[in-house]
């Protein structure tokens, strides 16, 4: 890099800001997609299954049945819908009218009353596994109250064990999500952002232009970057404004620790989409490619959702190579469990590692583009 | 078909098949998407942290934390002699079991046993699963080591999982990734497609070429309702074959659901395409329409759990359908009147879209 020049870099950053303005549309899209998106999501997301579909077949049709079913109906967890026959059960499992059979058989009574034990059965719809879990743990405390109420059954335990749920201590899905959340905002607005900058740029033939004045490939890099790197702030803002006030996520960590995590992530993925953007030169495929190396994984493979240690171990390694996964652990002990710069080094470190690696990456690239 | 038609739909293959960059961003992209998330991703709960206080005399709580971690969800937290509190908080530990003063097993003794559970709840559904899981360990070892036998509770519900017995995760999700990798690749590249002739001008050409209006619309779209059907093989090559996802219904009516989607999908491109200038616009258009889809299609979070008022807003979600419709299919077989109302329901978001955009694209070009 021969002399980095201030004033060409700030050139090239009006230019851009000219036409980020000039394009309201876009504008208004970068601001209001990260706000939709969190409040979308925070109204949306429940993990904790309520009014599952159980679709009751009762041959048994006594007392003890039907304060069985009552168990069931009181427990807020299951909307009881009966049906004839124990195969019309199944098939409103099949047909997704219920997520749950309940049978019930003939002998229920007879055989609670002589003591043998009275079984009922349930078939869990398996093709939604999120719902399965939850499903089978409340069936499991539904028994056992059912036995308490009808059978008089008290099996008090000669011990107690208290549960303390540290950080969430409501299990409160959206505390979970939105911080998260963020990580997923920014790493696609702002991959797609720059993408398809340069992409346009050389697609319009534009660039012949830049390349023929004396701007240096970092300066064309940072004054691509300032502008956009300064909307994914606001855009952050907001997002942070919205997961506070609507949805009541705490922020117990330190606000400039989260601030630093997201503008070396935001660089960090501005710089990649502007890499995708140097080498494919065509906006289709560097939005296609900026989707699938940044979108997909930002979603799927960041734990966002699928915890990282649930992966097999190959993946557990493989996902250290994506900012994602380390931002989404800054932002996550940020917000919920207050964790300062030296319980999150190794992830800062990461951070600041590929966001180097990146901008380098995208000027190396840029100055072999430069060479006829 | 008339010639022109044909040629036009020709000229559109080839532009966008022109470039091996995105023959392989098409056709092998997807298939390596979907293989790796059909690998990585699953739900079980793995390798939580566990570490529990103890000293030798308190054999009852050993004999837990041994349990726990024979099996395949705990290992044991790195570092032991630090405050339980610190341990989550810096990441050295999930969970943290904490007896009362004097052990655990003199507890018990005493029948006044208190055992403290500390769980980090950052990820909720972990949170809820480990003490679920834990509590169960806990009553085992307490019964086997104190040579209790459980009494069996005079009503017995027992449970039988239908359709993925195993409850494996590819099952569930494979269908899932399928319908994003798909809705990605028709509306953003049907969008994209008109918008960058817009962009670079040949749009005006087009126009003033001797072709009729109908023909400029068929000639961009059905391309791409072409590009969009043939990867519907190909994903569900992989899905069977590599994922042992079970295809259990009829292939006929998934053909059939997947080509009512497709056409949607390219439809609703098309129509956002009309209100975009540039492809930037396109893409955060497209965006803003292919989120929410993905968020109300209970492809992530089952749709009973939503506010009832917003639930609503999935039936005009064609992605919900086809992702219904490729479950059902796919994992139970087809029950008819379901895969019939759904593909009903697919057809008319169909038509409306075809309809609207064809109306819509009609008075751009005027």
């Amino acid at each position: 890099m021969k002399n980095f020049v201030w004033r060409r870099a700030l050139a090239v950053a009006r230019k851009e800001v000219y036409h980020i303005l000039r394009d309201p549309t876009t504008l208004g899209a970068a601001l209001v997609l990260p706000v939709f998106m969190v409040i979308m999501f925070g109204v949306a997301i429940e993990f904790n299954v309520k009014n599952v579909a159980l679709a009751v077949n009762d041959s048994d049709q006594t007392q003890s049945s039907r304060r069985l079913l009552d168990t069931f109906g009181s427990s807020d967890y299951f909307l009881i819908h009966r049906v004839t026959s124990p195969h019309d059960a199944v098939t409103d499992v099949s047909a997704e009218r219920a997520r749950a059979a309940l049978i019930i058989p003939p002998r229920f009574e007879k055989d609670l009353f002589s003591g043998r034990g009275a079984e009922a059965q349930i078939l869990v719809d398996g093709s939604d596994n999120s719902t399965v879990g939850p499903v089978l743990s409340y069936v499991g405390s539904i028994q056992n109250m059912a036995s308490q109420r009808i059978g008089d059954f008290d099996p008090t335990p000669p011990y107690e064990i208290r549960t303390r749920f540290l950080f969430n201590p409501e299990l409160n899905s959206r505390w979970f999500v939105i911080p998260g959340l963020t990580v997923v905002v920014m790493s696609i607005l702002s991959i797609l952002l720059t993408a398809l900058t340069v992409a346009r740029e050389w697609e319009n033939g534009s660039m012949e232009l830049l390349l023929s004045t004396p701007v240096q490939p970092l300066e064309i890099i940072v004054g691509k970057l300032a502008p956009y790197g300064i909307l994914g702030i606001i855009a952050v803002v907001f997002v942070y404004i919205i997961a506070r006030t609507v949805f009541g996520v705490p922020f117990v960590g330190n606000l400039l620790v989260f601030s630093f995590g997201c503008l070396l992530f935001i660089v960090t993925y501005l710089a990649q989409g502007l890499l995708i953007s140097v080498v494919t030169r065509k906006q289709t495929i560097a939005m296609q490619l900026s989707m699938m190396s940044g979108m997909l994984p930002a979603n799927l493979l960041s734990g966002f959702i699928f915890p990282i240690e649930s992966m097999p171990k190959f993946f557990q390694y493989f996902t250290m190579i994506l900012p994602a996964r380390w931002f989404m652990q800054v932002a996550r002990d940020t917000f919920l469990k207050g964790s300062g710069l030296i319980e999150l080094g190794v992830p800062f470190l990461a951070l600041i590692f590929f966001c180097a690696l990146m901008i380098f990456l995208a000027a190396q690239r840029f100055k072999r583009d430069l060479e006829p | 078909m008339n010639r022109t038609l044909m040629g036009f739909i020709k000229k559109e293959l080839i532009q966008t098949l022109r470039d091996p960059r995105m023959r392989v961003m098409l056709f092998v992209m997807p298939v390596i998407q979907l293989t790796l998330f059909g690998v990585a991703l699953s739900n079980e709960v793995k390798n939580i942290k566990l570490a529990a206080v103890f000293d030798s005399k308190d054999t009852v709580l050993r004999d837990i934390y041994e349990r726990s971690i024979a099996g395949t969800w705990f290992i044991p937290a790195r570092s032991k002699e630090r405050d339980p509190f610190t341990m989550i908080q810096t990441n050295d530990a999930d969970a943290v079991l904490i007896p009362p003063p004097g052990g655990f097993t003199r507890a018990l003794g005493r029948e006044d046993a208190k055992l403290q559970l500390l769980v980090n709840a950052t990820n909720v559904i972990q949170a809820q699963s480990i003490e679920a899981y834990l509590q169960n360990i806990v009553q085992r070892t307490v019964m086997d080591d104190l040579k209790l036998t459980l009494r069996n509770p005079p009503i017995l519900v027992s449970t039988r999982v239908l359709f993925n017995p195993e409850l494996e995760t590819s099952v569930f999700l494979v269908p899932g990734v399928m319908c994003m990798i798909m809705i990605i690749s028709t509306m953003v590249l049907s969008n994209i497609a008109i918008v960058r002739e817009k962009e670079m001008g040949t749009f005006e050409m087009l126009i003033s070429a001797p072709i009729s209006r109908s023909e400029v619309i068929y000639g961009k779209t059905i391309p791409y309702v072409l590009l969009g059907m043939s990867s519907v093989p190909l994903i569900l090559g992989v899905a069977v074959f590599a994922f042992h996802v079970p295809m259990r219904g009829s292939l006929i009516a998934l053909f059939i659901a997947a080509f009512a989607f497709v056409c949607t999908a390219v439809a609703l491109g098309t129509l956002i395409s009309t209100y975009c200038r540039n492809q930037q616009q396109a893409t955060l258009a497209g965006f803003l329409f292919i989120f929410p889809m993905i968020m109300f299609s209970g492809m992530m979070f089952p749709l009973e759990n939503m506010p009832a008022a917003l639930r609503w807003l999935s039936f005009l979600d064609p992605l919900a359908h086809y992702m219904g419709l490729l479950r059902n299919i796919m994992l139970k077989g087809g029950e008819t009147d379901y895969v019939v109302t759904h593909i009903a329901y697919l057809a008319i978001l169909a038509v409306v879209s075809v309809v609207a955009s064809f109306r819509r694209f009609h008075t751009t070009l005027e």
